[in-house]
């Protein structure tokens, strides 16, 4: 028992100083205090929330999944089946059960019950998917990306098809999100130092030992996979909200392949590569829009072409990982004192 | 660890601080959260030129209620999340009006910010009932004609001059303005004494190919006399280019969508194609009033229009001015009051009407361009025999 709490306070500095990092977002949204810059701030926590998702599977399990974000289509939607007012339910989405036309939830509750819902999905799915290993577990969680998109995009009378589905109720302010962040990073990182996560860990590095070693792997994989399709549908459905308008088409690939890269970036092995690989990359994103719009150097205005941004991003991250081929964090957790604790047997490739 | 931190809290500051600007109380503003990367950035660009066009005349005339009308604008990158960050950001810097992208979809996470804040909206283009009151809410309008009229236009038109009686309807499910052409195409076909519809199918604009529903045509027992083709770009030219080279030689009907001729290089010997216009951008527009328009878009964006889109951001502007000039105050709620007095308005594209029950048009005078051989041009003009009634428009 004693040992047990002595983990969780060793290792607690981690959690603490990715969320003081989120914290100084906040802290300069709300200097700044101004309804663009407000957005941007959410929409980094949100990348955030669903970056940190992807790593309580893909960082521990070793298994690639690209089909995560078929979580947030899930959370997204049910927040706002949750949410929407009742009169425009009835008009734009008559298919839904009376009891679901009939709700209108406030904000915090129908984004937890989104998460659920994805969360619940998973577990019904995970114990099939669980079972494969390596490209073949990918592939298929891919296929289940798939899967939900043509789902959503053509049931009308539940979704809308590929009709936006407005009426969201709209949260422009930033500390609900900052509040989620917070709570998904501990979330993870309670993950992570537990059995489970160990055992998990152990099962990605040396699969038949750990086998052998009594591992269950498709227990601990659904576990994971459970944990991470809440905290991803959690995010999706905060990204409902930051909009006010959802499209399957919006949780598709190009999201897929956006938080993947900002994993890969930042680390695929540790929660503060996750945090790390969203914070630089939106830091530099935001500042190479400004620039697509012009930035006044007292009388010189400098500008770069539209498109140019997107270019850019994809160079940069090509020479982050050049350079850093394991992430710019070298899958190792962030922690205040002492020598860095490799968090995992990291294995540089 | 302590250096760390403060790098951050740097970045953050820098991005807020390269991105902040401050707003003049006595301007008029009028903010264009628009496309200017990506696809749709091929209509909104024409559209907002146009708009930009009206803004100067009206400042060289002397001005708005006296004042001098200053733009500012934010581009939403064709992306919805985008898309409301640019509401925002125009709104942030002072904007009364808030013109939106050309599509719904894409222009109503900023129309809804700009209904949030209380302000009006303008759809540059938006031709799906739901781009006003019914998707957005009571301060949203859009400047141009509704796709059901479109395609009820086109129907209508074919039956009566082309002595079209049967008919084929392909619809393209990807977006509310496809769906609406095919909606004023469906409200036509009953009132149309001796059509038929022989058949019809869906495809998805980023479909490839579209085999399997040409296949489909193909073995109907007799081809159809018009195909009502319910699309736009850019998907629409390969579905057009298909059916061309199966040998389907049924006219097509279409919508706005496809109005222009800078696509039809690659369709080069292309006939019995038409469009409705709601203005002509080859140079034979009717009205002597709109060839000068484009003279004038000549010379202040460097091209001819490159389609019909670019009229609407002209009405656009051109009506609420009017009504910001009669309510004598850019307040909302006095403007929207004004806009929706509106009956038959007199604009440069044609007549304009708004009432609180409709902020879009439901009936409106077309042109009709054919593409013969690879070239358009304007044959004839057609107004739909009655409106399209709202109730049946907001129920699909």
């Amino acid at each position: 028992m004693t040992q047990r709490s002595s983990l969780f306070m060793r290792t607690l500095s981690t959690p603490v100083i990715l969320i003081l990092i989120l914290a100084c977002f906040l802290a300069v949204a709300t200097v700044v205090n101004s309804g663009p810059f407000n957005q941007v701030v959410i929409d980094v926590l949100v990348k955030v929330t669903l970056v940190v998702g992807l790593y309580v599977f893909i960082g521990n399990s070793g298994v690639i999944s690209f089909g995560h974000i078929g979580f947030t289509c899930l959370g997204a939607y049910a927040t706002a089946w949750l949410t929407i007012p009742p009169l425009m339910k009835k008009m734009a989405l008559p298919g839904l059960p009376d009891f679901i036309l009939a709700t209108k939830l406030p904000f915090g509750i129908a984004i937890i019950l989104g998460g659920l819902f994805a969360a619940l999905f998973a577990l019904v799915v995970g114990k099939i998917l669980m079972r494969l290993s390596g490209i073949a577990a990918s592939i298929a969680t891919f296929a289940m990306l798939a899967v939900i998109n043509t789902v959503y995009s053509n049931w009308e009378r539940v979704t809308g098809a590929t009709s936006s589905v407005v009426g969201i109720p709209i949260v422009r302010v930033v500390w609900p999100y900052f509040l989620a962040a917070a709570a998904v990073i501990f979330i993870a990182h309670l993950h992570t130092i537990s059995r489970s996560g160990l055992a998990l860990r152990a099962a990605r590095d040396e699969a038949i030992a750990a086998s052998a070693s009594g591992v269950d792997i498709g227990r601990e994989r659904l576990i994971a996979f459970v944990i991470s399709a809440f905290i991803t549908g959690l995010g999706g459905a905060l990204s409902a909200h930051s909009v006010g308008v959802v499209t399957p088409d919006t949780f598709y690939l190009n999201l897929t392949f956006i938080c993947l890269s900002m994993l890969v970036v930042g680390g695929m092995n540790s929660l503060s590569g996750a945090v790390m690989g969203v914070v630089v990359l939106s830091v530099i994103i935001q500042i190479l829009r400004q620039f697509e719009k012009g930035v006044d150097f007292g009388g010189i205005i400098l500008a770069i072409p539209n498109g140019v941004q997107e270019i850019t991003i994809g160079i940069i991250m090509v020479v982050i990982l050049i350079v850093r081929p394991s992430g710019l964090t070298r899958n190792i957790e962030f922690v205040w004192r002492g020598s860095p604790i490799k968090s995992v047997s990291a294995t540089e490739p | 660890m302590k250096k760390f931190l403060t790098s951050v809290a740097g970045a953050a500051i820098m991005m807020a601080a390269l991105g902040s600007s401050v707003a003049k109380a006595d301007d008029i503003i009028v903010g264009f959260a628009t496309a200017a990367s990506g696809f749709m950035q091929a209509y909104d660009k024409p559209a907002q030129d146009a708009a930009m066009i009206r803004i100067d005349e009206i400042n060289k005339a002397g001005g708005l209620l006296g004042k001098q009308i200053k733009t500012v604008a934010a581009d939403t990158k064709t992306d919805r999340a985008e898309g409301a960050k640019a509401g925002l950001e125009v709104l942030d810097k002072g904007a009364d009006l808030v013109i939106v992208s050309c599509d719904y979809d894409f222009g109503a996470p900023a129309a809804l910010a700009a209904e949030a804040a209380g302000k009006i909206s303008f759809f540059l283009c938006a031709e799906s009932i739901k781009a006003g009151i019914q998707g957005v809410g009571p301060r949203s309008f859009s400047g141009s004609v509704l796709a059901a009229v479109q395609g009820a236009t086109m129907a209508e038109w074919a039956y009566n001059k082309k002595k079209a009686r049967n008919f084929y309807r392909l619809l393209d499910t990807w977006t509310e303005y496809n769906k609406g052409i095919c909606d004023g195409f469906d409200w036509m076909m009953p009132k149309l004494k001796d059509a038929k519809l022989v058949g019809q199918d869906t495809f998805k604009n980023e479909d490839t190919s579209i085999a399997a529903q040409i296949t489909r045509i193909k073995s109907l027992p007799q081809q159809p006399d018009a195909i009502m083709l319910c699309s736009m770009m850019p998907g629409v030219v390969s579905a057009i280019k298909q059916i061309r080279a199966a040998g389907i030689k049924s006219m097509i009907i279409n919508g706005s969508g496809v109005s222009g001729g800078y696509w039809i290089n690659a369709i080069p010997d292309l006939s019995d194609f038409y469009v409705p216009d709601q203005g002509s951008v080859y140079g034979d527009d009717p009205n002597p009033a709109v060839n000068e328009f484009n003279k004038k878009y000549k010379a202040f964006t460097g091209s001819d229009p490159s389609s019909q889109y670019v009229y609407p951001g002209y009405v656009g502007i051109e009506v609420w001015a009017k009504a910001v000039e009669r309510a004598k105050t850019t307040d909302a709620d006095a403007v929207v009051k004004e806009l929706e007095k509106m009956k038959d308005e007199k604009t440069l594209f044609g007549p304009r009407t708004f009432t609180d029950k409709i902020h879009h048009q439901n009936r409106g005078r077309y042109l009709i361009t054919e593409i013969k051989n690879g070239k358009p041009g304007v044959v004839d003009e057609w107004t739909i025999s009655e409106a399209i009634p709202v109730e049946y428009l907001t129920k699909k």
